[in-house]
């Protein structure tokens, strides 16, 4: 039912029009001109203004942006696949609380230093990823959404039945004081700093993605899975490289979540609603591109926190309405409705409604 | 042995009752491709409509029942009329944005209405039981489960029989087709999700009247519930979203009589990603409208 007005990435490769055939990197930068480069230099900007920030906000300003920059990293993951790749993922939080269990199992049963650790988590998610990956993303639209809802669900369920490994449902509890601590404690400052590098790691592998021949692949896997094997592109490795680096991201964030919250439960770390986040982020934000989970991120997790603090009880409440309503107004993303309003000049956002509505 | 026997007929009485809280779930799903995921809050402001007649009024909930159907029946309406229906065209996942919201509104308007604590409706004979051999079988999830089939046969019988059903389903297979033949897809579209409303409140009365609710836990766990067992009957199919409940409600049953802790919510989540693998169309017979052009 998507309308796809514009001769999209499908059309490019038909007709050669795609670029950079001498890999992902080097065919990007030998690409760079000042013309297109200014998005990197203005997320450039961007990463050095948070860094600047850091010296003047106090600590409890500092764990709020860190808990931005956390959502930033998983919406701009769930954003490979679920919005280019157009498979829309409901079990990503299952990568996130392999990641963290992974971290805190080696920190705490092997004495493992956390560094050591982080790339294992990484690993592992990507494992699982591959392993659920190959059967699940035969599976298409709502059935696809479903399996991996339960795939997640699974995960949890066995982390939470292991309990000779994990510590099952009474938690576990990763070593950070005096001798014991593998790895001192970051404090909050050093993860700002961590989440800040995810996020900025994120966007940029997400970028770098977008503009690669590979990206073009996902998009057309998305547009159109049929006529993207035709055009001799193989959609098995292309959904399960996303589905990959999707979860990479998904458990390295996972890991240093762990690290953080120092003692969690499998509730905590499985929790459903961190997958429903993501995928609220990047469709109100817009799908599909990079500012799009960029800005749904940093709008909502600041929008539900502003909310918590200055509303008490109603702060659920008014945050689902609002929810509503961007979703009523602006059923493309905030950001692709004002770009294609830029493009077009027409800015009535009743007629947006009306594009969409029965 | 009895034990067994015991757990296998509370697992049926258990899984009739699951199949009513799936039924409209799957109904909206395999008509209008809308994942209602504040179903379980429908469920739950049924419940306490019917706690709230049953407090002030002494009403018996099986009495209630007809209020309750009815009144979530016009906010089902009203709610696809003015709101769904608005971006009924838009990427499929913005329908499950929307209800997400709705969700959040519907649970914390209910949390502030009703405080968060656990409730259930008292009647006299809910905690009764009668004995056949040595199996106890307590009245009020007997009733309750006879209603579930009673009300899902009738409502195959709607979709089967009538105009409006035969409009609903039409409208499910290929909309642009069913507005050609002069139906009004707004409105049935609307109507669909009344039904599914009114369904939901019903189930949320008979989970209060035979267990505990509060707005917390309960809607999200019958949610979940609804779309494993929505997987499992196939779309759209009501016989399907019975069986699919009689399935979940016997396997949790028996197996929390055989394992220990909670595997056998591990094994159900491999149970419903095998079937996605080998039948994506459900146990049993196919999907209602498997064959819909638009997805």
């Amino acid at each position: 039912m998507s309308a796809a007005p514009t001769p999209g990435p499908m059309a490019d490769i038909l007709q050669g029009r795609a670029r950079s055939r001498q890999g992902l990197f080097v065919g990007w930068i030998r690409a760079l001109t000042p013309a297109n480069s200014w998005p990197a230099l203005a997320g450039l900007l961007v990463f050095a203004a948070m860094l600047a920030l850091q010296q003047l906000i106090e600590p409890g300003t500092q764990r709020l942006l860190t808990s931005v920059f956390l959502f930033v990293a998983l919406a701009q993951a769930w954003n490979i696949i679920g919005g280019y790749t157009g498979y829309a993922s409901f079990g990503q939080v299952a990568f996130f609380g392999l990641g963290a269990y992974t971290v805190a199992v080696l920190m705490n049963n092997y004495h493992v230093s956390f560094w050591a650790a982080l790339p294992l988590a990484v690993l592992v998610g990507v494992v699982f990823a591959v392993a659920i990956g190959l059967p699940l993303l035969r599976l298409r639209g709502h059935y696809f959404a479903i399996a991996t809802l339960g795939a997640a669900e699974g995960a949890r369920e066995v982390i939470n039945n292991l309990t000779s490994v994990t510590g099952g449902g009474g938690g576990i509890t990763i070593p950070t004081f005096g001798s014991d601590a593998p790895t001192p404690y970051f404090g909050k400052p050093g993860f700002y700093l961590a989440f800040l590098v995810l996020a900025a790691v994120s966007v940029v592998v997400a970028a770098v993605l977008a503009r690669s021949r590979f990206g073009y692949a996902m998009v057309a896997v998305h547009e159109d899975e049929d006529a993207a094997g035709a055009v001799g592109i193989n959609t098995t490795v292309v959904k399960v490289v996303a589905f990959g680096v999707s979860a990479a991201i998904v458990a390295c964030a996972g890991a240093f979540y762990a690290f953080q919250q120092i003692e969690f439960y499998p509730t905590d770390v499985f929790d459903a609603s961190f997958t429903v986040l993501m995928v609220i982020m990047v469709m109100i934000g817009g799908s599909g591109s990079v500012v799009g989970p960029l800005a749904g991120a940093v709008g909502l997790q600041l929008l539900s926190q502003f909310l918590r603090v200055n509303l008490g009880n109603f702060n659920q409440l008014i945050f689902g309405a609002i929810i509503v309503l961007v979703v009523v107004f602006f059923p493309q993303g905030v950001v692709t409705y004002l770009r294609d309003a830029w493009r077009t000049r027409q800015f009535s956002i009743l007629d947006n409604v009306r594009r969409y509505r029965l | 042995m009895s034990q067994f026997l015991q757990a296998a007929a509370y697992g049926v009485v258990q899984g009739g009752l699951l199949g009513l809280v799936a039924v409209g779930f799957s109904l909206v799903w395999g008509v209008m491709n809308v994942v209602n995921f504040s179903h379980g809050a429908l469920a739950v402001t049924g419940a306490y409509v019917a706690w709230v007649l049953n407090v002030r009024f002494g009403l018996d909930p099986f009495l209630a029942i007809p209020v309750v159907a009815i009144a979530l029946f016009a906010f089902g309406y009203v709610v696809q009329r003015g709101l769904i229906n608005l971006v009924i065209n838009a990427p499929i996942f913005l329908t499950l944005l929307l209800t997400f919201g709705l969700n959040l509104v519907i649970l914390n308007g209910l949390q502030l209405l009703f405080k968060a604590d656990d409730r259930t409706i008292d009647t006299s004979y809910a905690s009764q039981s009668f004995a056949i051999g040595a199996v106890n079988v307590p009245y009020g999830r007997l009733a309750a489960c006879f209603l579930a089939l009673g009300i899902t046969v009738a409502l195959a019988l709607l979709m089967s029989r009538t105009r409006l059903g035969h409009a609903i389903g039409a409208t499910g297979m290929d909309r642009g087709a069913a507005r050609l033949m002069g139906i009004r897809a707004r409105h049935i579209y609307a109507v669909t999700f009344g039904i599914a409303a009114a369904l939901a409140g019903v189930a949320g009365t008979m989970i209060a009247t035979v267990g505990s609710f509060n707005p917390t836990t309960t809607p999200g766990q019958l949610t979940l519930d609804a779309f494993v067992i929505s997987v499992l009957g196939g779309l759209g199919n009501m016989y399907g979203a019975l069986v699919g409940g009689l399935v979940l409600g016997i396997a949790e049953s028996l197996g929390g009589l055989l394992l220990t802790g909670t595997w056998v919510n591990a094994i159900a989540m491999a149970v419903l990603i095998v079937t996605l693998i080998i039948r994506p169309s459900g146990l049993i017979g196919k999907a209602l409208y498997s064959g819909r052009v638009e997805v």
